[in-house]
């Protein structure tokens, strides 16, 4: 069967045809995993958020939603704050190195100003949303408790900036979203502040 | 082939092929799978159909991700694919207008089938699982399109169920129970997604492996229609066959390229087709309370609708179209004729089939169009047509005395003057009238006396 | 300017109509023999496009939505900055992120034309472009209807004719027998003859776009698609020669 058979010609038309086959099939598959992606509606949800934090009292959390996940804005007292600088050495990740937010938050308090916290109330660990205990006094957490995150589905805890405590199982600390002021009163979610 | 064992050692193909015998199948199926050599134009359509049912369950999937079955969300859910979901136009377009090409190229097979004597002995049920398929794909394009809920969407579905109230005494409340309320509603256009994405694709693809089964017990019918099995070489094989891979892989390749070129044309540059595969209309969403001027079906259902509506009477039309499916599936009984090949039939036959092909398009195209009295008449006499087709062909079966022809010409007559005699004869009538028994005549009176019924000699090999 | 003739209420609009119709004298020689053409629109205009997204803003969504088309889709589209297309395209309070909604409650609108006006997003894909062209070229003076006018495209039509600030106001005059032979200029409006065929020409192209908005992009991919195509069927079509060769 294989007289005068060039078989070198008739290696490279099936390698070359497979080649051009394999490309087309990749090709066409590409529509359809990128049609998985976020729709034009999912993306233009995820539109900023607009929050007047002009009425928030120390200690106090207003919940939102951008990109259908739970934002938390917390307002921070002076000692609180304060609070934040005395529990390095019981962090796991105390300046944020391996953690997820923008550079303007990659400070102590992560955030824009130090009385906001902006964050993305989403456990690290599992992606349970943690419930909110902003009292130092908290009889539930323990006598040196200085108020934050408690996640109750693996135990992980969160100091008032979102950081992740060593010993728990959530491996960083809670995002923080894009967010800037645009006065005093009135905050984004979703745009990135510009910072000199 | 010598048959590899292996204990120990060996490749990972071996490893595999000791628990999963690929090799066996590759062998069974493609390499040892022996292929007439002559396969024309006519035999790419058989893996052409297989393709299509892919690239539709591949979109449809997609779709579906989507997809909102309620009639609230339909309509919309439809346009946020078309404009929100990345390629989602693409697509949508890919699934509407391979709906479309799979019936073109299915109606094309099946042709290919009466062109060369497919469904004769020893491949009758062959033959009988592909008009299921073809059954079960009308069900499929026939739920689908109601999804989209536009005004065709809902008009249409509402006179083809109206077609099952006609029966007596349990037609009404058949159709409610399909319909599952009391007019077209969102309770049916769920149940439709139901059926149109899991139910009949189920039965299709199982269908269809039945269909590949019996092929491959039977072995492919050829242009020529000589069984290739009959004439065999000292090894074994088919002295006029050539294995199925590489040879006609290669071939089916070349004929996918081609499909993909004109499927994409359209897709990218017609996807409504002239307005054939997705029509204005449906661009409206569903309305229960207004009637669009004309409901026409989509193209490929329209010859059969052309019967329906020929038929001056409600049931009758009903049973005729009915019919005109049903009796597509006792093809291999009705033609008995021991040539397959329209090759070697004979010059009256040819002309038969070609003029069955010929009015099978003209009933679609009337299908499409509003009637007229012209157009009443046309599809009044090409559904009469369609039928004399069958009875010619047993006529054709075998050799018949003259009397015999004489006496087939009487009866198919009769039977037109009765459909005439019941019912309101315009003055087009009767020229129709006489150019039916002129046909019939040509047909039926012929052969009584010339010599243009008689078959070529078959010859023993194929002939290229 | 053009958002006062939108608020312009719809009895105001009848009058004047009205008063336009009453002042009719017939001339038989300023006949302009009127039958139905093609668009000719081109939905790769962007300029036309701009400009028709415009118009359609100011005198067709007080009533028409196009309740699938995103603000932000034209804008990215026709290529519009987007504060630009907030201010130009967007009713105060809409987002660029919403569909293109009108302010009328459908009862209102039921109320006054006796029907609620369609949504007109895929009004190109039912109708075609080339109805909408004609339509909005004949509407003509009829004292008969509601509206005061009437339509050669869509009788008894129960829109009122939005344009006809623009284009002025039409009568329509018929032969002998009775059939429809073209219009007579009663009232001039605003625009001549050419520009007011330029504006509605660029209000179809506009919703024609609307219609299918990847109409342009579709067939720029399809052209690439093709040619790749080509070129795998050519190797494929050597490939399956040669292996042939062996068929005797």
């Amino acid at each position: 069967m294989s007289n005068g058979v060039d078989n070198n010609r008739r290696h490279f038309l099936t390698v070359a045809t497979s080649v051009v086959g394999g490309i087309g099939v990749a090709a066409m598959a590409a529509p359809f995993l990128a049609s998985l992606r976020p729709s034009a509606r999912a993306r233009l949800a995820g539109a900023p958020v607009e929050v007047d934090v002009s009425k928030m009292d120390e200690g106090e959390r207003i919940t939102l939603s951008w990109r259908g996940r739970p934002i938390h804005v917390v307002r921070r007292g002076e000692d609180a704050i304060e609070r934040l600088g005395e529990i390095r050495d019981r962090l796991r990740d105390p300046d944020s190195d391996s953690s997820d937010q923008p550079e303007y938050a990659k400070n102590e308090y992560r955030s824009l100003k130090p009385e906001y916290l902006v964050m993305v109330a989403v456990c690290t660990h599992l992606g349970c949303s943690p419930s909110f205990h902003p009292d130092p006094a908290d009889p539930a957490m323990g006598s040196d408790w200085p108020g934050g995150y408690f996640c109750a589905c693996h135990g992980s805890r969160f100091d008032l900036a979102g950081r992740v405590y060593r010993g728990v199982p959530a491996p960083t600390n809670m995002d923080i979203p894009p967010h800037r002021f645009v006065d005093d009163n009135t905050l984004i979610v979703g745009e990135d502040a510009e910072v000199a | 082939m010598q048959n590899k064992s292996n204990q120990g050692g060996g490749t990972v193909g071996d490893w595999i092929n000791d628990r999963l015998p690929y090799r066996q199948f590759v062998e069974d199926q493609l390499t040892g799978y022996y292929a007439p050599k002559n396969f024309n134009f006519w035999y790419f359509f058989g893996s052409l159909a297989l393709l299509v049912l892919v690239i539709q369950i591949v979109t449809g999937i997609f779709l579906t991700m989507s997809y909102k079955p309620s009639a609230d969300g339909a309509f919309a859910s439809v346009e946020y694919i078309m404009r929100d979901v990345e390629w989602g136009w693409l697509i949508r377009y890919m699934h509407s207008t391979g709906a479309s090409m799979f019936f073109l190229v299915v109606y094309l097979h099946m042709f290919r089938g009466l062109m060369y004597g497919s469904y004769k002995k020893p491949r009758e049920l062959l033959w009988i699982f592909g008009m299921l398929i073809y059954v079960v794909l009308m069900a499929e394009a026939f739920f689908g399109y109601l999804l989209p809920w536009g005004q065709m969407s809902y008009w249409g579905a509402q006179v083809i169920i109206s077609l099952f109230s006609v029966l007596p005494g349990i037609g009404e409340p058949l159709a409610i129970w399909i319909r599952g309320d009391y007019l077209i509603s969102d309770v049916t256009l769920n149940r439709f997604f139901a059926l149109h994405v899991v139910a009949l694709p189920l039965v299709l693809i199982g269908l269809i492996f039945f269909h590949l089964v019996a092929l491959r017990q039977t072995g492919s019918n050829n242009p020529d229609g000589i069984e290739i099995k009959e004439n065999k070489g000292p090894d074994g094989k088919p002295v006029d066959g050539i294995p199925f891979h590489p040879y006609y892989t290669v071939k089916d390749i070349v004929g996918v390229g081609v499909f993909l070129a004109l499927f994409f044309a359209i897709v990218f540059f017609a996807p409504t087709f002239l307005d054939l595969f997705l029509k204005p209309a449906n661009f409206i969403p569903a309305d229960p309370l207004q009637t669009p001027e004309y409901v026409p079906p989509v193209w490929y259902f329209t010859p059969f609708y052309a019967i329906l509506a020929a038929i001056p009477d409600q049931v009758g039309g009903v049973i005729a179209m009915g019919l005109a499916i049903l009796v597509l599936f006792a093809m291999p009984w009705i033609d008995r004729h021991p040539v397959k090949s329209i090759r070697y039939r004979s010059f009256l036959y040819k002309a038969l089939l070609m003029s069955f092909a010929f009015g099978f398009i003209v009933l679609g195209y009337l299908g499409l169009k509003p009637a007229t009295t012209l157009y009443n008449e046309l599809a009044l006499r090409f559904t009469e047509f369609y039928f004399m087709f069958f009875i010619i062909s047993w006529v054709y079966s075998e050799p018949r005395s003259r009397n015999y022809y004489y006496g087939a010409f009487a009866i198919v007559v009769a039977l037109i003057a009765v459909i005439d005699l019941v019912r309101d004869m315009a003055g087009i009538s009767w020229i129709a009238l006489l150019v039916m028994i002129a046909v019939t005549a040509f047909f039926l009176l012929l052969p009584a006396h010339t010599r243009l019924n008689e078959s070529k000699p078959v010859p023993e090999r194929l002939t290229s | 300017m053009m958002r006062t003739i939108r608020k312009l209420s719809l009895s105001a609009l009848v009058l004047v109509i009205a008063a336009g119709s009453g002042a009719v004298i017939a001339d038989e020689d300023a006949v302009r023999e009127w039958r139905p053409s093609a668009a000719n629109n081109d939905v790769t205009n962007l300029a036309s496009l701009q400009r028709g997204a415009r118009y359609y803003m100011n005198y067709c969504l007080g009533c028409h939505s196009l309740e699938y088309k995103r603000y932000q889709r034209i804008a990215d589209d026709l290529e519009l900055p987007e504060d630009l297309a907030l201010e130009n395209l967007a009713f105060t309070g809409d987002e660029l992120a919403d569909m293109v909604k009108i302010a009328m409650p459908p009862e209102d609108a039921e109320d006054w034309f006796g029907m609620a006006a369609p949504d007109l997003t895929l009004v190109s894909r039912s109708r075609g472009p080339d109805w909408i062209y004609n339509f909005l070229h004949s509407f003509y003076i009829d004292d008969r209807t509601v509206a005061g006018t009437n339509n050669r495209m869509l009788d008894n039509a129960a829109m009122p004719h939005v344009l006809w600030s623009l284009q002025g106001l039409q009568k329509a005059h018929y032969d002998e027998e009775g059939s429809f032979v073209g219009f007579e200029t009663v009232r001039e409006g605003r625009m001549s003859h050419e520009e007011y065929d330029r504006t509605v020409r660029d209000i179809v192209n506009f919703l024609d776009y609307v219609g299918e908005p990847i109409q342009t992009d579709r067939k720029r991919i399809g052209f690439w698609v093709l040619a790749f195509i080509g070129v795998f069927t050519f190797l494929s079509y050597l490939l399956y020669k040669d292996y042939w060769r062996d068929v005797k």
